[in-house]
């Protein structure tokens, strides 16, 4: 459908839209004329993502200027799903492209996924090792510029990648057609022309409309100096399924440091040497060489592709000038990071736990090593210059020392945040998640940051630090309730449950737990999703239901697919809990909240007919991590402890609940299985979508009136639906125009006050109706009640009718 | 194939021809073409001319002979086929030939002097005997549902309505069995369904408890389901009773042995089981088989399946470089170390137990039915509601001159459109409107009603709900007793009333099994009338046994009503019929 907000013509690829997508376009449509940031919470499930690259793609395709948009996600699912998402639109624009010269506009638009080596590689060998760390390194021994050069002056003399080399001879703006690639496009694509997939992407990336990846590329200040910079500052930047923001930007500028990582980091730096050594003897030039550069401070001019790890601080952070003169010599530079190893090797023999600031660990660094704070910030970006010099290979042999390295240059830039020493683990932990979003906010204009659960809104400028112009939570409109969320405090016995700390391994809560979950698997058809607060709760609880005979039951009526350790084990079980739902077997999936799963992986229709959070996902508050932030939080923000864990719990099982739904006509039950989600204060940080639905009797049942109220739900969602939505929670076209010439006319009501306005604004949306009608013929029959609503009366009589009786 | 002798004989209460070729005995349906009894001589292996033969372990065919033929045919049939068994006698105890075991019935039901032989084809289920098409050559014996007396039972098992009829009528003889069942195949069709469907395998985990036996012993119960599960899921004690019994251990002392080591201690779905590894004792040859537990981070076979994209976690993982500090101990997957090895026992036995089903109902990815997209990826994103809906595309009308229809129509709803409406004149509406309720306030004041009228409605409003509080009082009082012989009359002129409308109305091409000849039909329709008339004595005597229990007659009496009226159509239809019987032939016309 096609309508206008504004004079924005905007393309929607469904023939009706929903009430709460339209708010979102026209909200973000606010946005992006002002040029400022937004915070935007809509329903799971209700089509955010298409929403808004409809929006978007018609705002750029509308507009001569172009503004590139870049969208961040979280998962590779999710960025696959918005590519396909992106490619059923661009499609559907070009179908109904009114004119040649539209459709040729529309045909030349480019979007692209980017994710990392190891999922793009097509390359015989590299592509089958296990760790992304191997295949990067190995990728880049493979195509860095001195390889190549060498294999080209001389064929077959040293070993390339063919893939990397087949696009040697294609300019980059070519090696790509227009159009939408989504990674398996880019993957086949690479097998068919024989070139490197992920090469493709990157060189293909200045020409792009619309670039889609995951946060880390823009947040992570290590990713974001290579893939990142060139976008220019206009450019629209998108943080979906934001909901876990803050701690995305928490991690890319933190770092941990183990005992096993400094031993490596110290054989490392022996080997540095070693080779430091050699090429003295062979050709001691290139050091000489490095030696004058960095004398003259100037920054090597290196290829992005070569480089493989940038400055971990950010941009504005580094300091412009020459590097100190005492690490500049290689040797030099060896020594003093042997040094600093070795210091940090003493201070984790340490027997108690260690919180400090970074100004009191620098000082402390000092009066032992004499390191002073300035070479410490150069010592990345020495360590990458150095690495290059020599021609290393297989970096990835060298990541703990890099890590370290890191951890010097963050030690010595970030006074703010802390280091702390647990044994034997070195934390380094960024506590302001501001500090690293802090360069993305100020550099592009438009930021969106949006999620189905991102609630309550203001905490994520309070701690993000921006302001935003538009901050906006929907609710979900449905002619029927299609989701059923209850909350379970006690078993039928009447003993309350909970995951707190003290009573969750009590035999009676985990009883009273797994008669929910057989309860559920008897009346549910097909998929059951449960979640757990943690990992470790999972594990136990798995077992202690297998001794207690409970999965028995469970097994006769469902398969039980549960998350593991590994990644890939996981997948294939998530593939079997699929098929099984699919098949009509029906299953049990046992999950974790925070976990693998609980990111980024749907469990619409058949897939989730309803979910359990069995306890609230707090966070461990013994580690010492949380604990520094929560500190930091109240002294910073003034956000208290129990508001931040209450807020962090509850998003999270939000999260989990949520990704039960797609569409209005989709049904599900969200189960709550804990009695401190009773609490007022817990499910009014839910959002306000899911909380509406709650009602005070579902707010407080033990578990046999939570299952009468489920089978009662399950009865009338499986009548048909009826086709009585549209209008109320499906818009077509007229419904969208009437809404528009409603809100006109509102707004036109503050300005004048006229009687007949009323009558006006019913006419202009019936003219609606009219016009559109006119187009088809032959459906008089089915217009009739349209016709009949103002009975028989043409409006334009009405309206001349004094009705002042 | 030279025909040795012929005759007519029944079989199965049908007519058709007995016919000995020189290779084979066969049995023809009269008016079909192919033989449905077809035996080789080889395979005739005995052969009965009387009773004795009723406790044959296999079923037989059994022939009559129509009773003035019989003797002489007989006794020809009987001649050649003793012949050809003692031949096929002689060959098998040479041991040349081993044919599956047949044998002959034929009767003669003018005298008890019956010849029985009893072929067999191959050897199968009891129930072929009845079923009426045994084709038997086809290898196939086709099992047909209807007439299959355990499926009748089982629906009566199921049904206590159906089977308390079926005791009134059926066995005290009102009407056949049979006839009972037509018109009710459905039931007996849906039971045959539900029975044949095959049941996928039980979920649970092998996982045998062992009892606990006084004397602090401990038990477990081997049924062959449980070794046969025991080997399905783990494949290395399978490996191990290869390799063992019976060369090492017998069977017994095997599964002795196995229940006490290690190893199935290892595959108990038991987190205690780690636990109890060093109370158990080592054993030479089941430690061999042991295996290291599963319980390292990454599993210890890793696999390479392709999995979807939009449910590839480990394509996540590797997206980006490790960034951020490492979780707190709780969100460190794998930390109970033990509970991994059952976990992935989950797995695996949900995999196995889904693919069993899914490789046999062949029913693939239901998601995957896409629309051209390669991945099926659209279909995974699709907002399904948010289409139009696709009302399915109607079937064209023929008919004549279509043309004309519709502009005679347009042509008489434009006349009609055109007639009444025009002429209103909104505004002059409106004022005349206006001007009509002028003044209403006033005239609402105004309005009386008249007394009598009013009280009349009122008196017959309250009769009306005083008679409906009467009878809803009066409702339960009838007697359990004569209520449920009300019931059991009704049930039954029910069923005679159904098996009389179904011999009268479909026409005979039309019928599904039942008395297919026009004589046939109506000597039941009469045989049905006949119970029918008897219908009104039964009412009346359930009537004066209500009044002698001190009931009001007349309210049994309404209750049999519709009954009787229902009863005196059909026998009023009946009389007419037999009144003019050209045009009364039953079947002969439709309603």
């Amino acid at each position: 459908m096609k309508f206008f907000i504004d004079d924005l013509p905007i393309i929607f690829p469904y023939d009706r839209i929903y009430p709460e997508q339209y708010a979102y376009m026209c909200d973000l449509k606010r946005t992006l004329d002002a040029t400022g940031h937004c915070v935007l919470e809509m329903p799971s499930g209700t089509g955010k993502t298409v929403s808004l690259l409809s929006l978007i793609i018609s705002y750029q395709q509308f507009f001569p200027v172009k503004r590139k948009l870049i969208y961040c996600s979280r998962t590779v699912p999710e960025i696959e799903k918005a590519l396909s998402e992106l490619k059923r639109l661009m499609e559907y624009r070009i179908s109904v492209a009114e004119t040649e010269e539209q459709r040729a506009k529309e045909k030349a638009f480019i979007g692209l996924g980017l994710t990392s080596r190891k999922n793009l590689c097509i390359h015989p060998e590299v592509s089958k090792e296990k760790k992304g760390k191997v295949v990067d390194a190995r990728c880049r021994d493979l195509t860095n510029s001195v390889v190549a050069n060498e294999a080209r002056a001389e064929p077959g003399s040293i070993e390339v990648c063919d893939f990397h080399e087949n696009m040697n001879d294609i300019p980059n703006e070519n090696l790509l057609a227009p159009g939408i690639w989504t990674l398996a496009d880019i993957l086949q694509h690479g097998r068919d022309t024989a070139t490197c997939p992920y090469f493709t992407i990157r060189r293909s990336m200045p020409f792009v409309d619309v670039i889609i990846y995951s946060f880390h590329y823009l947040l992570d200040p290590k990713v974001a100096e290579q893939v990142s910079k060139e976008m220019s500052k206009d450019s629209i930047v998108v943080f979906d399924e934001a909901h876990n923001i803050d701690n995305v930007c928490i991690e890319s500028l933190s770092i941990d440091l183990t005992r096993p990582m400094l031993d490596a980091a110290a054989r490392s730096v022996d080997k540095l040497a070693d080779k430091i050594d050699e090429i003295k003897k062979t050709d001691a030039s290139k050091l000489q060489d490095e030696y004058a550069k960095l004398v003259e401070g100037l920054q090597e001019a290196v290829s992005d592709e070569d480089a493989f790890t940038s400055n971990p601080a950010l941009p504005e952070d580094l300091l412009k000038e020459a590097v100190p003169g005492n690490i500049r010599k290689a040797e030099h530079f060896v020594a003093f990071l042997k040094r600093l190893v070795e210091y940090l090797k003493t201070r984790m023999r340490v027997l108690h736990v260690v919180a400090e600031t970074p100004l009191s660990f620098l000082q402390h660094l000092k009066d032992i090593t004499y390191i002073e704070r300035r070479p410490l910030r150069f010592c990345a970006e020495r360590l990458q210059s150095l690495v290059r010099t020599l021609e290393l290979n297989r970096l990835d042999e060298y990541s703990s020392l890099q890590k370290v390295a890191n951890f010097a240059t963050l030690v010595s830039t970030y006074e703010k945040d802390n280091a702390t020493v647990p044994n034997p683990v070195f934390h380094f932990v960024c506590m302001d998640p501001a500090i690293a979003i802090k360069p993305v906010f100020e550099r592009f204009s438009s930021v969106v940051i949006t999620s189905g659960t991102i609630s309550p809104l203001d905490m994520y400028p309070k701690m993000l630090q921006f302001t935003p112009v538009v901050q906006e939570t929907y609710a979900m409109t449905l002619t029927r309730n299609a989701f059923l969320p209850l909350v379970i405090t006690r078993g039928s016995d009447q003993v309350a449950i909970s995951s707190r700390f003290e009573v969750r391994n009590d035999p009676a809560v985990v009883r009273n737990f797994g008669t929910i979950l057989v309860e559920y698997s008897k009346i549910v058809p097909d998929g059951v999703v449960a979640f757990f607060p943690s990992y470790l709760y999972m594990e136990s609880i798995v077992a202690a239901w297998n001794d207690m005979g409970i999965l028995n039951e469970v097994w006769k009526h469902k398969l039980i697919f549960v998350e593991t350790p590994d990644a890939n084990e996981t997948s294939i079980a998530l593939e079997n809990y699929r098929r099984a739902c699919d098949n009509g077997r029906g299953a049990v999936l046992l999950s974790v909240a925070r976990g693998k799963v609980s990111e980024g992986i749907d469990f619409d229709h058949n897939y989730g007919r309803a979910v359990i959070m069995f306890g609230v996902p707090y966070q461990y508050t013994e580690s010492r991590i949380l604990k520094a932030r929560l500190e930091y939080l109240r002294d910073a923000y003034r956000i208290r402890e129990s508001e931040f864990l209450g807020f962090d719990a509850i998003r999270n099982a939000a999260q989990c609940v949520g990704r039960a739904l797609r569409g209005k006509t989709d049904w599900g039950l969200m189960v709550f299985a804990d009695k401190r989600f009773a609490r007022a204060d817990k499910r009014a940080k839910l959002p306000r979508w899911i909380n509406q639905y709650i009602t005070e009797t579902a707010a407080n049942l033990s578990t046999d009136m939570a299952l009468t109220l489920s089978k009662l739900f399950m009865r009338t969602i499986s009548q048909n639906a009826g086709e009585n939505s549209t209008g109320v929670s499906l818009w077509t076209v007229e419904d969208v125009e009437k809404a528009q010439a409603a809100q006109r006319q509102t707004e036109a009501e503050q300005n004048v006050a006229a009687k007949a306005k009323p009558l006006q604004a019913k006419s202009q949306g019936d003219q609606g109706d009219q016009r559109e009608g006119s187009g088809i013929p032959m459906d008089e029959d089915d217009d009739d009640d349209e016709y009949y609503d103002d009975g028989g009366f043409s409006d334009r009589v009405l309206e001349g009718v004094n009705l002042d009786i | 194939m030279s025909t040795v002798c012929t005759a007519r004989a029944s079989y199965k209460k049908s007519q058709g021809l007995l016919e000995l070729t020189s290779t084979h005995l066969q049995w023809t349906q009269d008016r079909k073409e192919l033989p449905a009894v077809h035996v080789a001589h080889t395979e005739v292996s005995s052969l009965f001319s009387s009773k004795e033969g009723a406790a044959q372990q296999w079923p037989q065919f059994h022939f009559h002979f129509p009773p003035p033929l019989a003797l002489t045919e007989r006794e020809t049939f009987k001649a050649q086929l003793t012949t050809i068994i003692s031949n096929n006698r002689a060959v098998r105890e040479t041991g040349v030939l081993q044919p599956p075991q047949t044998s002959i019935q034929a009767a003669t039901p003018s005298s008890n002097d019956t010849t029985h032989r009893a072929p067999l084809p191959t050897p199968s289920r009891p129930s072929t005997s009845r079923a009426e098409s045994v084709s038997s050559n086809q290898g196939t014996p086709a099992n047909d549902p209807i007439n299959d007396f355990h499926l009748r039972k089982k629906v009566l098992v199921k049904t206590p309505e159906l089977a308390v009829l079926h005791r009134e009528l059926v066995r005290t003889g009102h009407i056949t069995e049979t006839e009972f069942w037509e018109g009710r195949e459905h039931l007996l069709l849906a039971q045959a369904a539900s029975d044949s469907q095959k049941k996928g395998r039980p979920g649970q985990l092998v996982d045998p408890r062992p009892q606990a036996v006084e004397g602090g012993e401990v038990k477990i119960v081997i049924t062959p389901q449980l070794v046969h599960d025991i080997f399905d899921e783990y494949p290395v004690v399978a490996k191990a009773y290869d390799e063992n019994v019976p060369g090492k251990l017998s069977e017994a002392e095997f599964w002795k042995r196995y229940f006490q080591s290690k190893l199935f201690h290892s595959h108990r779905a038991s987190i205690r089981s780690t636990a109890t590894q060093h109370v158990v004792k080592d054993d030479t040859i089941f430690d061999k088989y042991l295996e290291k537990p599963d319980d390292e981070l990454e599993p210890r076979k890793p696999r390479d399946d392709d999995v979807d994209m939009f449910i590839d976690l480990e394509a996540t993982r590797e997206d980006h470089e490790e960034t951020g500090n490492e979780n707190d101990v709780t969100m460190q997957a794998g930390k109970q170390r033990g509970a991994l090895p059952l976990i992935r026992k989950f797995n695996e036995h949900s995999e196995r137990l889904l693919k069993s089903a899914i490789s046999t109902d062949g029913t693939g990815k239901r998601r995957k039915v896409d629309t051209g997209d390669s991945h099926g990826y659209y279909s995974q994103i699709d907002l399904a509601d948010l289409h139009n809906l696709e009302s399915p595309a109607g079937i064209l009308l023929e008919m004549q001159d279509r043309q004309r229809y519709f502009e005679a129509r347009a042509g008489a709803a434009a006349s009609v459109e055109q007639a009444p409406r025009p002429a209103v004149d909104f505004p002059a509406a409106l004022l005349q409107m206006r001007r009509d309720l002028e003044g209403w306030q006033v005239h609402l004041a105004q309005l009386k009603t008249e007394r009598k009228a009013t009280e009349a409605a009122l008196v017959s409003m309250t009769q009306n709900v005083a008679t409906r509080l009467d009878v809803h009082k009066r409702k339960a009082d009838i007697p359990e007793e004569i209520f449920r012989q009300m019931r059991t009359c009704q049930m039954a002129a029910n069923e005679f009333l159904r098996q009389f409308w179904s011999v009268i109305y479909p026409p005979i091409g039309e019928t599904v099994g039942g008395p297919s000849t026009l004589a046939q039909r109506t000597a039941k329709a009469a045989r049905m009338a006949g119970y029918l008339t008897k219908t009104p004595e039964k009412v009346m005597a359930i009537v004066n046994a209500a009044e002698t229990a001190g009931l009001d007659r007349g309210r049994v009496q309404t209750g049999m009503q519709p009954t009787l009226d229902a009863v005196n159509k059909a026998l009023e239809f009946w009389e007419t019929r037999k009144a003019a019987p050209g045009s009364g032939a039953p079947g002969a016309r439709r309603p």
